[in-house]
């Protein structure tokens, strides 16, 4: 039972820890209807942000949010201004290999800067600490922090969507941008402002998973796949949707677990023998594949 | 008169023309190419940097006299037999990448025209360019890839200096069944009960995975119980599905095949999720790293790996101390596993290509198959380096053996290795059960 238990916890911290990762990606194609395929490399700054200055300062891990916020928001708008906005005028095609582009620009600088070495943290508050609920199941602290942060930005940024005056204008640029231009909304200014948002959750997101996960300027492209099939089932576009759609990813990356459960308490012994550890991220590409071929719109999804 | 003014001029012209250039030309020994193939970026990148100053230390030794090494190569300023040609190491940066590496090997050999290859650490990247040099009929040697596979297909080409994965798990079933049997030093018989449940995760590129399915043979040879074997990605940033994985099995000895970054999280995962098997062992690469340690610190304390060089065998053997004390000059670390292989490997091309006396192919092949280095001119503890040239593993080192250290805390209270297999060399007490975390 332990096991069962210890699978469905972990898959529901990772879960969290990955919707709070896709925010971004969904705020941003809600928004303006950009695919962008830099989300990863973004996440991958948010990393180095956290560590270079939990690093230079002293200070612990968790208190370099605001730092990565501040460094997300300022890359988002420039991003736009220097570069999206251009994209916006071609065609759908270009701004498809555009961001491609910046994805590529992106993780080369990085490995020009930084090389190509795994960089982790080893020091602060939570990095290395969990706890044990009993049952057999232990938490570690960074995850259970990033989980419960997911949830507070979840919550923050539905709630500027819905209720703000920014916010619904933000909405009102997303659901039609020409409208709202007539309406005196400086829909330029709303695109910016989304990128500022999604960059900075992804940033932020970023700064927190340094904790438990080791940066080098590759490791956006696991999370990019990863964000892609978590924003394409809970519907692109929907900030409910991607909390919802990470604790399904979240859960699906715990197949194996599931499978150890069975394998071990029925004591199955041909069970054993699978390697379902190493098919993990096979069933999250595999539930995209089937969303996009059944479902396109995902779960919540009101565009399409 | 003038005429003559101008013949004596020309004379003397003529002179210093064959004055200055004369001696060069007569001094200038052919150089000789050796492209080597390793992981210089990437997540191996600081086992690259390791193999190349291995590599580097020894061609060092083989271009200059070093009359305190007590060598000969390097008593010899470049290789006597062929006028004292230097050797000049040409690297290449595979990333990992077993098509790059088959691509660079290409470059190697038409563009760079290269005398013969060395590499590649990674099994994988190793099978790639081997096939490339056999099939241009290039010599290669590889000093520390330990896929057994490699020296089964019956290249003609290619020699492995290194003992490999079979002889190494060999030791580690040894060394177990030594446990049962009260020969290893500092722990009493141990019921075979006790560490009869085995669990292993392996990386999934040609190395880990032929581990792995070494693990599954000899557990069953030596009457263990494998109850859970799986593989990984070695470039995962999470392995906590893994580790509850391992944990579920409940064994009592955890068995893994890693390179740097990913035994660093594997043990940082274990960690964390509380395991708390007797025994850890590591099939060498990432478990006996520098950074494994510098990361880990204290937490490794118990951790088993294997490897052919620790640096308590300056102590048995002084020729190592020397060396040791030039790489640790030259990088700040001491020889280990990687390193000093690499070393070795260098070292057999400049012993083959001194007896060839040749830079020709043929010939190389002729020297190799019949080199016979002993053992007092190794870094490494083996018997010497001689290949097999018949039978089922055609190029592969019949001398060489290997060894099983432990992390222990050292007197400065620092980490390192102490020597626990074979039995007859052993350094310190095995500290068993492990602490845990």
């Amino acid at each position: 039972m332990s096991i069962l238990l210890s699978s469905i916890v972990a898959g529901l911290l990772f879960g969290m820890v990955l919707a709070f990762i896709s925010l971004g990606l969904t705020i941003i194609f809600g928004v303006m209807d950009i695919v962008n395929f830099a989300h990863g490399e973004f996440l991958m700054i948010g990393m180095y942000t956290g560590l270079f200055t939990a690093q230079a300062t002293g200070i612990d891990p968790l208190l370099t949010l605001p730092v990565a916020a501040l460094v997300g928001f300022s890359l988002g708008v420039i991003c736009y201004y220097g570069f999206i906005r251009f994209l916006l005028r071609g065609p759908i095609l270009a701004q498809l290999l555009g961001t491609f582009g910046l994805m590529l620009l992106l993780r080369n600088l990085a490995l020009m800067i930084f090389g190509s070495e795994d960089r982790a943290l080893h020091k602060g508050i939570l990095v290395g600490k969990s706890f044990e609920l009993g049952m057999g199941v232990i938490i570690p602290a960074t995850k259970a922090v990033v989980a419960g942060l997911s949830v507070v930005a979840f919550l923050a940024i539905w709630l500027f969507m819905n209720r703000s005056r920014v916010g619904k204008a933000l909405t009102a640029t997303a659901l039609n941008a020409q409208g709202a231009r007539y309406m005196g909304i400086p829909t330029e200014r709303m695109n910016a402002l989304a990128w500022g948002i999604g960059v900075a959750t992804v940033t932020i997101a970023g700064a927190l998973i340094v904790n438990f996960w080791p940066v080098n300027p590759f490791v956006g492209i696991l999370f990019t796949m990863i964000a892609f099939t978590i924003v394409a089932l809970g519907g692109f576009g929907s900030i409910p949707g991607a909390f919802f759609a990470g604790i399904i990813v979240g859960l699906i990356t715990e197949i194996p677990g599931f499978w150890d459960f069975i394998t071990y308490t029925f004591n199955v012994g041909w069970m054993a023998d699978v390697p379902m550890t190493s098919l993990k991220y096979m069933w999250v590409y595999l539930t995209y594949f089937v969303i996009m071929v059944l479902r396109p719109r995902g779960l919540f999804g009101w565009k399409h | 008169m003038r005429s003559l003014v101008k013949i004596n001029v020309f004379v003397l012209c003529l002179l210093m023309v064959t004055g200055l250039f004369g001696p060069t030309n007569v001094m200038a020994a052919k150089e000789i190419k050796i492209g080597v193939i390793y992981p210089l970026t990437g997540g191996a990148a600081a086992a690259g940097r390791e193999l190349r100053a291995g590599a580097e230390l020894a061609a060092k030794l083989a271009n200059g006299v070093f009359a305190d090494i007590p060598m000969t190569m390097a008593q010899n300023e470049g290789i006597k037999s062929l006028g004292g040609a230097k050797i000049k190491l040409i690297f290449k940066d595979h990333e990992g990448n077993p098509t790059l590496g088959a691509d660079l090997a290409k470059k190697l050999i038409l563009d760079d025209k290269v005398d013969g290859i060395l590499g590649c650490y990674f099994s994988s990247v190793t099978k790639t360019v081997s096939a490339v040099a056999e099939q241009y009929g290039v010599p290669m040697i590889n000093g520390s890839s330990t896929s057994p596979s490699l020296t089964k297909r019956g290249f003609k080409w290619f020699w492995r200096t290194t003992p490999h994965d079979k002889w190494f798990t060999k030791d580690l079933f040894e060394l177990l069944k030594g446990i049962t049997e009260g020969k290893v030093r500092g722990v009493k018989g141990v019921s075979k009960k006790e560490i009869k449940n085995i669990a292993s995760a392996c990386e999934k590129t040609e190395w880990g995975s032929h581990v792995s399915g070494l693990i599954k043979d000899m557990s069953k040879e030596y009457g263990f119980n494998l109850k859970k074997s799986l593989l990984y990605t070695a470039k995962s940033t999470d392995l906590s599905s893994e580790v509850r994985s391992l944990k579920a099995a409940k064994p009592d000895v955890m068995l893994f095949a890693s390179y740097a970054s990913d035994a660093i999280l594997m043990v940082n995962t274990l960690k964390a999720q509380k395991a708390h098997p007797k025994i850890i062992w590591g099939q060498d690469a990432g478990f006996e790293k520098p950074e494994f340690r510098n990361t880990l610190g204290s937490s490794i304390e118990g951790i088993l790996t294997r490897t052919v060089f620790l640096p308590k065998l300056v102590e048995i053997k002084p020729l190592a101390g020397k060396v040791n004390a030039m790489y640790k000059a030259k990088t700040g670390n001491d020889l280990g596993g990687a390193s000093a292989r690499a070393f070795t490997g260098l070292q057999t091309w400049v012993y083959i290509l001194e007896k060839a006396g040749s830079t020709k192919p043929a010939d190389i092949q002729r020297a190799a198959n019949s080199i016979n280095i002993p053992g007092n001119e190794l870094v490494v503890p083996w018997a010497g380096i001689k290949f097999s040239t018949s039978g089922e593993e055609l190029g592969q080192n019949v001398l060489g053996s290997g060894l099983i250290g432990q992390y222990q805390k050292q007197a400065d209270g620092s980490m390192g290795l102490e020597i626990i297999y074979p039995f007859d060399v052993s350094s310190a007490d095995m500290i068993f059960p492990l602490p845990g975390f």
